[in-house]
């Protein structure tokens, strides 16, 4: 039999996401949404899926004054990316960070096909598949083939590119795209130049300089 | 006036030979000679002189004397008190150490900086709105400081993923045009979708 203090340390751990995001959205998220919204948190956490994006999805939505109805139905539609991320990420076998969850929760947002996210994870077995499916998203963003997308990048992480490289590649394929060539003359273009695709721009020292942290 | 002087004379004025005079003769003449040549130079390095050499000097052009004025050597002099001199002192030491814009702040490797620009020529005010403010107003206010419609600012998040959108004058929310990614946000707009690097990350670290 579990001990009780153990025992309420679990129903403590487990309820600590749910208190921080209910204390965050009472009073800024509509009260008819909020059992809905708590509802469906609480079934994410339990879960073990990452909580914040959903909860940040119905302060965006109290934020831009949308009917509470429509928050609950963003807030359900984001758990549902989240557990398809969750089961993407750990096909490895290994629990996924909540981080990794998030970047391709965001990534399947963005659009992407399940079946592409899944067929690009596979090819890429040891490689987190969060930036690789933004760096397809970018390229199918700008008019590219999914298949030719995936293609490339996988070339990239062939070579050698890893994590947020691979968004590297992606930009390159873009740029040559910009400058006037074909789809798929710019795929060609940087599968040439791989693994040597240019690092995005520094910040300029004037922006550094200004910039401010924002208070958490 | 003796024979002598008068022979002096005759030799002074030309009239005879200075050969055909005594040696001693000779040696007077050549005396009030030399005083006569002394006296015909005047005094060298006089006043007159020099006043008068300056006077004969044509008058310089305007941007000759400039030149002159700024190749010659001037002797200036300062009088400070001792106290304004530590006031200085003071001031500089506070601006060095203290400048108006620093080299920015300290960023760890899990953060990176992002420059947010927009164009709203006649906003009253541009908020950046996002995952990164908890969706609130008046965190990220962008600047137009030199009035030409541009609004921009500089901040430091963490590395990840962020959605954001402008908000013009307080309430009209904005899809960014130039961010380049984007996600249905759910409610029939698009957020904007920053992925923000590590600022601090380098070309070989990058690669990993």
């Amino acid at each position: 039999m579990m001990p009780l203090r153990v025992l309420v340390l679990a129903v403590l751990a487990g309820a600590l996401p749910v208190q921080t995001g209910n204390s965050r959205l009472r009073g800024r998220v509509p009260a008819e949404a909020l059992p809905a919204v708590d509802s469906i948190v609480a079934s994410a956490a339990a879960a073990g899926l990452p909580t914040e994006p959903l909860i940040e999805k119905a302060l965006e939505g109290a934020a831009k004054k949308v009917p509470p109805d429509r928050i609950v139905s963003a807030v359900g539609a984001g758990a549902e990316r989240l557990r398809a991320a969750h089961a993407l990420a750990a096909r490895g076998g290994s629990e996924p960070s909540d981080g990794e969850v998030e970047a391709i929760a965001a990534a399947l947002a963005r659009g992407l096909d399940a079946d592409l996210a899944a067929r690009l994870a596979a090819a890429l077995p040891d490689e987190p598949p969060g930036p690789a499916l933004h760096a397809v998203a970018d390229m199918v963003g700008h008019g590219f083939h999914e298949d030719s997308s995936v293609s490339l990048i996988v070339s990239a992480a062939g070579t050698g590119l890893r994590g947020m490289r691979l968004l590297d590649a992606a930009a390159a394929a873009i740029l040559e795209l910009q400058r006037g060539l074909s789809h798929a003359a710019a795929i060609d273009a940087v599968r040439h130049q791989l693994p040597d695709v240019p690092l995005p721009p520094r910040p300029t020292p004037v922006s550094v300089s200004h910039a401010k942290r924002v208070p958490t | 006036m003796s024979a002598r002087d008068e022979r002096l004379h005759q030799a002074l004025d030309g009239e005879i030979d200075t050969a055909s005079l005594p040696p001693e003769q000779q040696r007077d003449l050549r005396r009030l000679l030399g005083a006569a040549a002394l006296l015909s130079q005047g005094p060298p390095g006089s006043v007159h002189h020099r006043v008068m050499a300056a006077l004969r000097q044509p008058r310089r052009s305007p941007a000759r004397r400039l030149a002159h004025w700024l190749t010659a050597p001037h002797a200036l002099t300062f009088a400070v008190r001792p106290i304004w001199s530590l006031a200085l002192a003071a001031v500089l030491a506070v601006v060095a150490v203290f400048p108006a814009h620093g080299p920015g702040p300290v960023l760890s490797a899990e953060e990176g900086i992002v420059q947010f620009v927009g164009r709203f020529p006649s906003a009253h005010s541009v908020d950046v709105v996002g995952s990164f403010t908890d969706w609130r107003r008046g965190i990220v206010q962008l600047r137009d400081d030199d009035h030409d419609g541009t609004w921009d600012g500089s901040v430091v998040l963490p590395v990840g993923h962020h959605e954001y959108m402008f908000v013009v004058d307080g309430e009209q929310w904005v899809t960014d045009p130039l961010a380049g990614r984007y996600v249905a946000d759910g409610f029939g707009r698009q957020n904007a979708l920053l992925i923000v690097r590590p600022a601090v990350a380098t070309a070989a670290s990058a690669r990993r």
